[in-house]
């Protein structure tokens, strides 16, 4: 095993880690403010991905040019989800239940109508863009690195600053962060709970969005793809704490280093047994994440 | 004793006294229905349908048990795929008969929920939901992509395990009608469902209901809520593994997309969910209407719709949750207890209009 061979597969995990990161961030920010998991994530990124390439296939625009249309289409999408389907739950369960189990499961079949439409509307094929830039590479002394994961890698700093920034700096962000802190006492006051909540899934889905539009020049599209992103999602969530913006970032590169590098000593499909391993190996020890509750 | 507390106690023998309970009497009738069906229908598809509806109320059933301690598995297709896989593994290279090789199984499932369980019951939140999807989906991607797993175990990949055939015979759980899998599967389902009523009534029964009901509480109490939990879970992993042993002796095949895909895991629990979760009937209620229209759907829309069925299976949870949240189970039972209460007086009018002395119950 050589030295080279190592540090080009922690590099390629670095990669690998920041495409996790960016699909996890949102996550991760939905549940530190509404405790709430979407189990639909998985879903939502296949579907802003085939916004994305169909945006591309029928004028011919330019994945990363369709950024602008994608993110704020589907944070009126994840705005409405919040708004239409969500909410009733909590103002059905607002005394009752303070984890509500029902959310997920609604969630969870949000999942299975999402992902199963796709299916009946766009067929199972596989389906990828075209893109001349997309076999570029930039050298980097023993590797070559390729330019659109190099490009989702940063996409997940950026990502995460905005997101950074946006809860901060601005004054819906301390709105934003006083609902994951503490409800009631947001309430009290004079925050609008629920529209905060609305807000933040929209703000949630659309970072999603962002991410999905940026990964669609390299990664194939179809419709059965949200599930095993989503389930990395969800490892990744919990390894850097589940409702820290941060934690999603720094679990991210953690979880696309440890597949990498594992699966230089044992074929790549048993070392996703690795990164359950380590999933639950986090749950032992560190059962609230590497960055704990930030938000919370 | 003090005035208040001997009331009570009359109320509540009061309430014993009262045996006639009619939503029992219905499931006893609807029970032995099913017991002589197959003495009417014959044709292996009708039978086929019962025995699909049958296993998946056994399986939402042991689902339904984690449910109970406040817990959402959606991972159980993982559990009925690794006892699939064991006793078919087992009676394929060491001969084992599945009726022995169910049992271990099932007792690989107790441990692995254990394990799973351990370290996501300690936690609040949805943790246990995520450690179950990202365990059924691991292992799903795991035996998918594996020819050869670890100690030279012929797991076949993504192609599935084909059963031996061995024509009639029952020692190896393999029959040659529909008949013998019907009356197991109707048999495993009572059992199940009887399980389920037992733990219920148990004292573990009330412990679970405090825990999921408020955690707080119970613990302040002195329930050891991480230990009920387990219990729970540990039970219903080996119902569940039970369940899959049976899968594929009935189908004689079993392939990780099916027997331990998400689909699975959600029409486990999407059975549960629409008849009422939580209750010890629902399950069984939710597989009786599902079931049945689940499979017609699949048969004719199957070849040209795909993911059709699953489509609807997601409507269906969704509108199930947003306006029946505790499912079909609710508004039955509630029906039943109007009915019951109306026959009730309608007995009680009887016997206050009879003549005294006429009926052996007046006798002092």
């Amino acid at each position: 095993m050589s030295f080279e061979l190592i540090a080009s597969a922690l590099i390629m995990g670095l990669m690998l880690g920041g495409l996790y990161a960016a699909v996890s961030i949102s996550l991760s920010l939905i549940f530190g403010i509404i405790r709430v998991i979407n189990f639909a994530h998985g879903a939502f990124l296949m579907l802003a991905m085939y916004a994305s390439f169909w945006l591309w296939y029928f004028f011919q625009m330019d994945p990363y040019l369709s950024i602008i249309i994608v993110t704020p289409l589907f944070f009126v999408f994840g705005y409405a989800v919040q708004q239409l389907l969500i909410r009733p739950m909590f103002v059905r369960e607002k005394a009752l239940v303070v984890e509500p189990l029902g959310v997920l499961l609604l969630t969870a079949g949000l999942d299975l109508v999402l992902s199963n439409l796709a299916l009946l509307c766009f067929k199972s094929d596989y389906r990828a863009v075209v893109l001349p830039m997309a076999s570029t590479t930039l050298p980097l002394g023993f590797l070559d690195l390729n330019l659109p994961r190099s490009i989702v890698f940063l996409l997940s700093f950026v990502i995460a600053g905005v997101l950074y920034w946006l809860l901060n700096y601005t004054e819906m962000g301390v709105a934003i962060r006083s609902v994951g802190q503490n409800r009631e006492a947001a309430a009290l006051c004079g925050v609008n709970v629920y529209k905060i909540y609305s807000l933040t899934f929209g703000i949630g889905t659309a970072a999603l969005a962002m991410a999905g539009a940026g990964m669609v020049p390299f990664y194939y599209v179809n419709p059965s793809m949200g599930l095993s992103l989503g389930v990395k999602s969800f490892i990744v969530v919990v390894l850097g704490g589940l409702g820290s913006v941060p934690g999603a970032l720094i679990g991210g590169l953690i979880l696309g280093v440890v597949e990498s590098v594992t699966a230089q000593f044992v074929t790549a499909t048993s070392s996703v047994i690795f990164s359950f391993l380590l999933f639950i190996i986090v749950l032992f020890i560190r059962p609230k994440g590497i960055m704990g509750m930030l938000e919370a | 004793m003090s005035k208040p507390d001997t009331t009570r106690v009359e109320g509540i023998e009061a309430g014993k006294g009262r045996r006639f309970s009619l939503g029992w009497w219905v499931v006893g009738a609807v029970g032995l229905l099913f017991l002589i069906i197959p003495f009417f229908v014959h044709d292996p598809y009708f039978l086929h349908i019962f025995v699909l509806m049958f296993l998946f109320a056994y399986l939402g059933t042991a689902w339904s048990l984690v449910s109970m301690a406040g817990q959402l598995s959606l991972g159980h297709a993982a559990l009925m795929g690794i006892g699939g896989y064991t006793s078919t593994l087992l009676f394929m290279e060491l001969g084992v008969t599945p009726w022995l090789g169910m049992w271990l199984g099932a007792i690989l499932c107790g441990l692995v929920g254990v394990i799973i369980g351990y370290p996501a019951f300690r936690l609040r939140g949805p943790y246990f939901a995520l450690t179950s999807i990202a365990f059924a989906e691991i292992l799903r991607i795991y035996v998918e992509n594996t020819e050869v797993g670890p100690l030279g175990i012929p797991l076949k990949a993504a192609m599935g395990l084909l059963v031996p055939l061995k024509g009639h015979a029952p020692w190896l759980f393999q029959f040659d009608s529909k008949i013998p899998y019907y009356y197991i599967a109707f048999l495993m389902m009572g059992a199940a469902v009887g399980l389920s009523f037992l733990i219920n009534r148990s004292r573990s029964g009330f412990y679970l209901a405090a825990i999921r009901s408020d955690q707080d509480a119970a613990e302040s109490l002195g329930i050891n809520s991480l230990k009920y939990k387990l219990i729970a879970m540990a039970i219903s992993c080996i119902l569940t593994a039970l369940g899959g042993t049976f899968y594929a002796q009935y189908f004689r095949y079993i392939n990780p997309e099916r027997a331990m895909g998400l689909s699975m895991s959600v029409e486990i629990a999407l059975v549960g969910v629409v008849g009422g979760w939580q209750t010890v009937l629902g399950p069984t209620i939710g597989s009786l209407l599902l079931s049945p229209s689940g499979e017609l759907v699949r048969a004719y829309f199957g070849g040209t719709y795909a993911g059709l069925h699953l489509f609807l299976y997601g409507l269906l949870l969704m509108v199930v949750i947003l306006f029946l949240p505790n499912g079909i189970n609710d508004p039955l039972v509630r029906a039943f207890k109007r009915l019951e209460t109306k026959l009730g007086e309608a007995k009680k009018v009887r016997k206050e209009t009879s003549p005294p002395g006429t009926r052996r119950r007046d006798k002092p």
